[in-house]
């Protein structure tokens, strides 16, 4: 209602100058941001987790009885490769657009989103072996808990990392402008590190 | 002049003086229950001394925003003097909380040690059985029996009564069989949480030891669910010698005297192969009586009392064998229906004149 | 009203203002929409209130069955603080910050429109369990086993949709935080370093952070509770392992930050009303900000307070944090009335109710000190002493704060001031009312009156006490009358006051009322925390009156 032709024009030939170019991206603050609010979830679950194990203290701690320990830790730690190695072909990607390499770009993000279905797969036909469920005593509860978000987080990741791919096909990213693929980076790495923490955990805590 | 410094200096006694006469009458009604054990005494004590701290903070903080806000409101467009800070008054009023908290703190660790004191052998030991929405008191005895332990299990109409000695420390042992529910007895000055525990944990205890006889109400604290506030009970304390006769009284016929008030008529009922062994109750009208009530069953019975559709007393499930003494509220003169409200088909009449 | 035009030709493509309003992705917009959805959710949960305080007025059941009693308070406290007091400081925050910061917008004002909309649907979400067999109804702290079995405890899908509505609520919480970090950290204008920020801005900051960290564990925390509830999970089932006390950390580990999210921002708003309207710059700004994170440091490490009673936490180490957080709120307290002294202070709306936010937030501080002692708190703990004690602080504390920002704000967000009078009713009211119906809690609690109970025993003494507060209870509903019917005159006929009525200090009042879509033509230099304070005076102590030059009056635009 205050706007006449002549205001408006001054207004926008006359931008206000946020201190925006120094230091990280805007993007990047906020998905290191989220990241954060992120490791406070999953502490929670892992506070969770270890208050059932210290309450626990002098009982056996582990799957219920069929199922006495996790056999499947072979496969666990076949997954935990395919996911540390997919963080390396994020990163391969992110410095080859750096370089502004888009097709090593592509090829790097195809990689890893291969690897991210990969993971998820293999987490699935892992659930299916393992002879417990999650209503199965508090360790099946925590332990599909865990897994089942970190799970969920990967699919998340897998989402990005598909919409980063359709964007790169269509050449958006050069190096001057390809935050998103950083910011993509930042979550991959993350939800690698998750796993770790889990794998370490759930597998070999004893 | 000298006039009008006096003139100011009455009215900032008055004031000081309202806001004193105020925040006196306002503690007046921010004093606990009498503290009827060693423990709440120890609280009581700390509470009135914080209580004056608060006093004095508030009045001098609430004092100086009025005198402020009177002091110095605006009388003309001139600026105030920019004064934005100074360290030295910062790291005072930084000081001056600090220490109050310190103090506060000190004072409150060592009352929590005599509020949390154990003793090694406590005089009687009660475990304290937390359902929705009621409370089993089990006293324990020697005789490491569970089952020939005195208890008393409540109702809603009728909220247990646990009598206890007066001067020697008592100890309560805290299970839930469902959610959690807090013990709480006001005149105590003391709650505790009654936790169902995970296996191999230890329960909840609470110790103390009443200096005062008398009936005390308490109450669970903690919501538990839609009969959260039905969830009372008494306790009933007593010189030790009427303790030792209601509790040995408990134990033979596991029918505690002081349940019933003193005076009221009392009528017997037993109960016998799923049956009354009478079908007519002959009760005062208008005065509270007690109906006797023993279970020669082998099954569990109680007794409740209709007007038609309305219930005016429904009384707790008493084990077979086991005998009650059911309080009654007044009920007006009129015949009613009496029942068994596991078994309907046992029922009869009450003729109350 | 509020599309800006580029040319007149561009008339023809203005959209309808319903459609711009739901697709709106400017900060003030969001912000307003935040405000309104706020209010009508207090007037909700208010209504509840009034239900609650009816059927406390004298002993016995009156109206209402226990159950619904239940889901009333339930309701009550669960849609005051996740659907009120928060985002209606979240909206003021949405509104303000930017303009104080000289920014043009948030970082990312899509994610903040997203942030908006899930908490309408969020609280429908929590609401809706009254159309489908009962709202949920284990208290807003949601204990479990209560909470967490609903084959034996709570059956019914009102808790389902609780959870989930609150997770909702949650996860829009911390996506606005992760907007107001960002905005904070790179939004700022040349000039505007950390420490001339104002001090509203420190506060929202501070927040921010605070439901950065702190809601995520109520997030898990809430997602443990549906997968015991619906998927045979015994996180909180003593039975197979799992530990009911575990709920109570996770939720408290929010909850106590929870309450200083809801707090600080009030603070905030009466830090930058006191300086107005005494005429002095805030005393201690720098201790000020300092006290601020200095709360916020200690709020991680106080939970257990409410949880002395369980037995299963350390007293002395919770009970000495607690009691130490009472050193930054009393640094606050002392520096607010240092800033009033020696002042020049007029009494208008704004400045009634900041001074009633920091006289009755004194008591529930107070208050927050008696409890930290683990002795006293065994006694006090769940009763009406505590429901007495949080209501001077959320209600006391953050309502006042909320009402000061509404007259203070108002005249930036739409150019007309909120009647003075009718303000003054509203205050006095509110005011008086508030006290009948609170500080009579704590007596009630003192004599042993727990909370959430539907009905109360006529022989304890308590029955006085709690009519007193049933009628303190509908004298705040009446004093909404007052606030309501000012807000529609001064819409329709209130005095229009230019861009700076309050002759204020921060950058908001820099720009017009209501600003420019793009919030500033130009900036004035920032050379304090208060550049539009220097900005005026420059002129007063220069006598210059064509200052015009490289600068834009604050009072420019009605000559």
């Amino acid at each position: 209602m205050t706007a006449e032709p002549m205001a408006a024009v001054a207004r926008h030939l006359e931008p206000p100058h946020p201190e925006a170019n120094r230091g990280l991206a805007i993007p990047l603050v906020g998905m290191l941001l989220f990241i954060a609010s992120e490791v406070m979830f999953f502490s929670g679950l892992f506070a969770a987790y270890f208050n059932a194990r210290a309450n626990a203290a002098g009982h056996e701690w582990g799957p219920p009885a069929p199922a006495s320990e996790l056999e499947a830790w072979p496969l666990a730690a076949i997954l935990t490769i395919i996911l540390v190695t997919s963080s390396f072909t994020m990163q391969f990607g992110v410095w080859a657009i750096r370089r502004g390499d888009q097709r090593a770009l592509r090829r790097w993000v195809g990689v890893t989103l291969l690897l991210g279905v990969l993971f998820i797969a293999g987490q699935l036909y892992d659930y299916s072996q393992l002879g417990f469920g999650i209503g199965d005593g508090i360790f099946g509860t925590t332990f599909y808990t865990l897994t089942g978000f970190h799970g969920a987080h990967v699919f998340g990741g897998v989402v990005g990392l598909t919409i980063l791919l359709a964007r790169a096909s269509s050449g958006q990213f050069s190096a001057q402008n390809h935050v998103a693929v950083e910011a993509i980076s930042f979550y991959w790495h993350f939800v690698d590190v998750v796993w770790i923490a889990l794998f370490s955990i759930l597998y070999f805590l004893r | 002049m000298r006039g009008m410094v006096a003139v100011l200096r009455l009215r900032t006694v008055l004031q000081v003086g309202l806001l004193v006469a105020v925040a006196v009458l306002l503690g007046g009604c921010l004093i606990p229950p009498e503290p009827e054990t060693t423990e709440a005494k120890a609280t009581f004590g700390l509470y009135i001394v914080v209580l004056v701290m608060a006093a004095v903070v508030f009045i001098g903080v609430e004092g100086f925003i009025l005198y402020s806000a009177i002091r110095y409101r605006r009388r003309d467009d001139r600026l105030p003097a920019q004064l934005h800070g100074n360290n030295l008054v910062e790291i005072i009023w930084t000081a001056i909380p600090t220490v109050i908290v310190l103090v506060l703190f000190v004072l409150s660790i060592s009352a929590l040690g005599t509020v949390q004191a154990k003793s090694d052998h406590p005089a009687v030991t009660v475990e304290v059985d937390a359902f929705q929405w009621q409370w089993t008191f089990r006293y324990r005895d020697d005789d490491n029996n569970p089952d020939n332990d005195y208890s008393v299990t409540g109702s809603a109409a009728q909220p247990p009564v646990m009598g206890l000695p007066v001067g020697v420390p008592i100890r309560l042992l805290l299970h839930s069989q469902d959610v959690i529910h807090s013990f709480y007895v006001p005149h105590f000055l003391i709650k505790k949480d009654v936790i169902p525990e995970p296996e191999g944990q230890p329960e909840n205890q609470l110790e103390f030891t009443i200096t005062q006889a008398g009936t005390y109400a308490g109450q669970c604290a903690e919501f538990c669910g839609n009969e959260h506030a039905a969830m009372r009970f008494t306790i009933q304390a007593m010189e030790q010698a009427d303790y030792d006769a209601w509790i040995a009284a408990g134990r033979a016929g596991k029918s505690p005297p002081p349940a019933a008030p003193s005076g009221a008529a009392v009528v017997d009922l037993s109960a016998h192969n799923i049956a009354f062994n009478t079908n007519s109750l002959q009760v005062p009208a208008d005065q509270p009586f007690v109906i006797r009530f023993k279970n020669d069953d082998a099954v569990q019975h109680d007794v409740a009392i209709y007007d038609g559709q309305t219930e005016l007393f429904k009384g707790a499930i008493v084990d077979a064998g086991a005998s009650f003494d059911y309080s009654v509220p007044a009920i007006p003169a009129g015949q009613y229906d009496f029942i068994c409200t596991i078994h309907p088909t046992m029922s009869g009449k009450v003729v109350a004149q | 009203m509020a599309t800006t035009t580029l040319s007149p030709q561009a008339e023809s493509y203005r959209r309808s203002w319903v459609l711009d309003w739901l697709t709106t992705v400017d900060h003030k917009k969001i912000g307003i929409l935040y405000i309104v959805n706020s209010f009508l959710f207090f007037f909700a949960a208010g209504l509840l209130a009034l239900v609650i305080r009816s059927e406390l007025a004298v002993p016995g059941l009156q109206f209402l069955d226990a159950p619904t009693y239940n889901q009333a308070f339930t309701m009550h406290g669960t849609i005051m603080i996740f659907l009120f007091v928060v985002p209606m400081l979240t909206g003021f925050a949405n509104y303000i910050v930017p303009l104080q910061l000289g920014a043009p917008d948030m970082a990312f004002p899509r994610i903040n429109a997203l942030s908006f909309w899930m908490l309408p649907l969020g609280g429908i979400l929590i609401l809706s369990g009254y159309l489908f067999g009962g709202a949920a109804a284990e208290g807003w702290t949601g204990y479990a086993p209560l909470s967490s079995n609903a084959e034996r405890f709570s059956a019914g899908v009102g808790t389902d949709l609780w959870i989930m509505g609150l997770v909702l609520v949650g996860t829009s919480s911390i996506l606005g935080s992760v907007n107001f970090i960002t905005t904070i950290f790179k939004m700022r204008a040349p000039g505007m370093t950390l420490f001339r920020m104002p001090i509203f801005v420190w506060t929202v900051l501070v927040t921010a952070v605070l439901i950065l960290l702190a809601t995520p564990v109520l997030a898990a925390g809430l997602i443990a509770l549906f997968i015991d509830r619906n998927y045979g999970g015994s996180f909180f089932d003593p039975a197979s392992g799992g530990n009911p006390i575990l709920w109570q950390h996770l939720f408290w580990f929010f909850g106590h930050p929870e309450v200083y999210i809801v707090i600080l921002p009030a603070m905030g708003v009466v830090s930058e009303i006191l300086p107005v309207f005494s005429r002095k710059p805030l005393f201690g700004y720098r201790a000020f900000v300092y006290a601020t994170i200095g709360i916020g440091l200690l709020s991680f490490s106080v939970w257990a307070h409410h949880m002395f009673t369980t037995g299963k936490v350390f007293l002395p180490f919770f009970a000495f944090m607690t009691a130490l957080i009472g050193v930054p709120t009393g640094v606050k307290m002392f520096n607010w009335m240092a800033t009033m002294w020696r002042g020049s202070i007029s009494f208008t709306t704004p400045m009634l109710f900041a001074i009633g936010f920091i006289t009755m937030f004194l008591i529930g501080g107070i208050s927050g000190v008696i409890l930290a002692s683990p002795p006293i708190d065994f006694h006090l703990q769940d009763t009406y002493f505590v429901v007495g004690h949080l209501h001077y602080v959320f209600f006391g504390g953050s309502v006042f704060g909320i009402f000061a920002a509404t007259y203070f704000w108002f005249p930036k967000m739409f150019g007309r001031r909120l009647n003075e009078r009718l303000g003054k009713i509203h205050f006095w009211i509110h005011f008086v009312g508030f006290n009948l119906a609170f500080f009579p809690m704590h007596s009630l609690g003192i004599l042993g009156m727990p909370r959430r109970v539907a009905d109360y025993d006529p022989n304890a003494g308590w029955t006085i006490y709690n009519l007193i507060s049933t009628v303190g209870a509908f004298m705040i509903a009446a004093s909404v009358i007052p606030f309501l019917i000012n807000v529609i005159a001064t819409f329709i006929n209130g005095e229009k006051v230019g861009d700076d009525p309050w002759e204020a200090n921060t950058l908001e009042w820099a720009t017009t009322s209501p600003p420019p879509p793009h919030n500033f033509d130009t900036l004035p230099p920032i050379r304090s925390e208060r550049p539009v304070f220097d900005l005026r005076h420059k002129h007063d102590a220069e006598h210059l009156h064509d200052g015009e030059a490289d600068l834009v009056a604050p009072e420019g635009g009605q000559p």
